[in-house]
């Protein structure tokens, strides 16, 4: 793991994806070089403001371009603090720290198959990107509530080169169902979750009963991001309390304690 | 550059900044983001006898102007402490010194982790923590004079190294509490832990917390502790450190011209690590602008109307 980088950045573009939620590119070279899909950044506003967000708040990395130096967030409006960030525009700063945590462990000879549920697609699209020419095939399937919620498909593709199979609980768009509905594991596919916490423990008795490998991006409340706090934690196997920031953000399924 | 050194619990500091405890690790967590050799130095996670595995989350979240936690003193135990943690302060800092927090379930506990710290190097005393919100018995002896007499002079049986005792400000006079302290033999007073909070999930009708209530701290609090290290500098001699709120070198100097030595600066480290090596410089730079030496400042809050 990199040593993680302090850095105030500018915001090069925000474009709204969806339905309260934007497309954030940063101008970030040195963290947009160290970065790892499944890795993520503390983003916050500084000292200099007490309001929301008073503390940072973790992001998957989203994507990178390292010829421009930029860095790409996928922000959904949750509350006050991401309401914020998502109001900020073209030339505004950013106080970043990273990466951290652990990323993906991506195997060079298995299909890869990625399930995004929400704003858990975010590492995806880093993940798609890198990959698609090195991976055996990344298949990327994406599920949100509705269709105002989906991020822009056409938006996907351009950023990953893979075409997504979008799937919305009421039909509205893409295939009607849940992104579960979508996974073929005929060709023993390493399967990658990110995502709502039900989606993830959905996912997890789906591989768990098809004997396939999976690993997970989890969420917790952080605090400082790099171990100190202790204030992200989930439950291990052994019963233990694993930090989802340096021990995590990934975790092999067979690591946590389930449901989580 | 102006003259920030002191000499405070028998040893020099060349800065007033401290990183608080449960904010920092044990240290080496931050090697890569604050330059530790430049600071005053730093207060380790609480040290218990046993590991403890701390609270269920969530264990933390933000609130207005700062956030709320409840970690459960999850920490390695005496044993891993000085097998894992302290050879990393030992062979890294030089010039910032170290206080260990301790916490305990009992005196005898807290004895026992004292005197299985103080044969070793690495650091210079200890902070006691007496306060902590967010366990069942974790002000048990901070909101009990007796208890905390006891404590206090057992703790001072067991160690001639440095001893400070970080006070909760959750009781009604602080100033007794500091006396207490001093008259058991502290030798320093940490003004103040976090106070008890609640934060409510309305769509989910439940604490945000899983332990229910937790322990505030951040900006929000900054003129409450600022007010109760004062009251504690009008009740005891015993050097206090500052602590709750603290962001930038002017919320500093507040403690420092209430009456505290040294400060410690938390939650804002979230925020921004650089934050510590700034609050020192900012500083440095208001004792330059006003031709004064750190130790001119300690203390010299002027009230008017009073007696000089």
């Amino acid at each position: 793991m990199s040593t993680p980088i302090r850095q105030w950045v500018e915001v090069r573009s925000i474009r709204q994806a969806a339905q309260e939620t934007w497309w954030m590119v940063l101008h970030a070279p040195e963290i947009a070089a160290a970065a790892v899909p499944g890795q993520f950044l503390m983003v916050g506003l500084g000292l200099t403001q007490v309001g929301a967000p008073f503390l940072p708040r973790p992001f998957s990395v989203g994507w990178r371009d390292r010829a421009t130096g930029s860095v790409g967030l996928l922000i959904r409006e949750f509350g006050a603090g991401t309401r914020r960030l998502a109001r900020l525009r073209h030339g505004d700063q950013l106080l970043l720290l990273g990466p951290l945590g652990r990323g993906f462990h991506i195997p060079a000879d298995r299909p890869i198959v990625c399930v995004g549920g929400g704003v858990g697609l975010a590492p995806f699209l880093f993940l798609a990107a890198e990959t698609r020419d090195s991976a055996a095939e990344v298949r990327l399937l994406y599920g949100e509530r509705t269709a105002e919620r989906v991020f822009d498909p056409a938006l996907i593709a351009e950023l990953t080169g893979v075409e997504p199979s979008v799937y919305t609980e009421d039909g509205s768009i893409g295939r009607h169902g849940l992104v579960l509905d979508g996974i073929d594991v005929s060709d023993d596919p390493v399967l990658l979750g990110c995502g709502p916490t039900l989606m993830l423990n959905a996912l997890e008795k789906f591989a768990r009963e098809r004997g396939s490998d999976l690993q997970v991006s989890v969420e917790e409340h952080m605090g400082c991001g790099i171990g100190t706090c202790q204030g992200c934690v989930v439950r291990g196997v052994d019963d233990t309390w694993l930090k989802s920031c340096t021990e995590g953000p990934v975790f092999g399924a067979g690591e946590l304690a389930w449901p989580i | 550059m102006a003259d920030l050194t002191q000499t405070v619990l028998g040893v020099d500091w060349q800065s007033p900044v401290l990183l608080a405890s449960g904010t920092c690790g044990y240290g080496e967590e931050y090697a890569e983001l604050i330059p530790l050799d430049r600071i005053g130095g730093l207060v380790t996670k609480a040290v218990s006898l046993e590991p403890r595995m701390g609270n269920p989350p969530h264990r933390v979240a933000e609130t207005p102007g700062g956030m709320i936690n409840a970690i459960g003193l999850q920490n390695v135990g005496l044993s891993a402490f000085i097998r894992d943690k302290l050879p990393w302060l030992r062979e890294n800092l030089s010039r910032a010194r170290v206080l260990i927090n301790v916490v305990g379930h009992t005196e005898r506990d807290f004895v026992e982790v004292v005197a299985g710290l103080d044969d070793q190097s690495g650091f210079i005393g200890f902070e006691i923590n007496v306060s902590c919100p967010n366990v069942k018995d974790g002000t048990l002896f901070g909101a009990d004079p007796e208890a905390l007499a006891k404590l206090v002079a057992a703790l001072r049986l067991a160690t001639e190294r440095p001893l400070v005792v970080k006070l909760t400000p959750n009781v009604p006079d602080i100033g007794l509490y500091a006396r207490i302290c001093e008259q058991n033999g502290a030798d320093g007073l940490s003004a103040i832990n976090t106070f008890p909070g609640m934060l409510i999930d309305i769509d989910r009708r439940r604490p945000v917390i899983g332990n229910v209530s937790g322990g505030v701290s951040g900006p929000a609090i900054l003129p409450m502790g600022v007010y109760l290290a004062w009251r504690a500098r009008q009740a005891t001699s015993l050097p206090i450190i500052g602590i709750g709120g603290i962001r930038s070198g002017s919320d500093a100097l507040q403690y420092i011209l209430a009456g505290a030595t040294l400060i410690q600066v938390g939650t804002a480290l979230f925020v921004d690590p650089q934050v510590a090596i700034q609050i020192h410089q900012e500083i440095d730079d208001y004792c330059e602008r006003n031709r004064v030496t750190l130790r001119q400042l300690v203390g010299a809050l002027e009230i008017p109307g009073d007696p000089a």
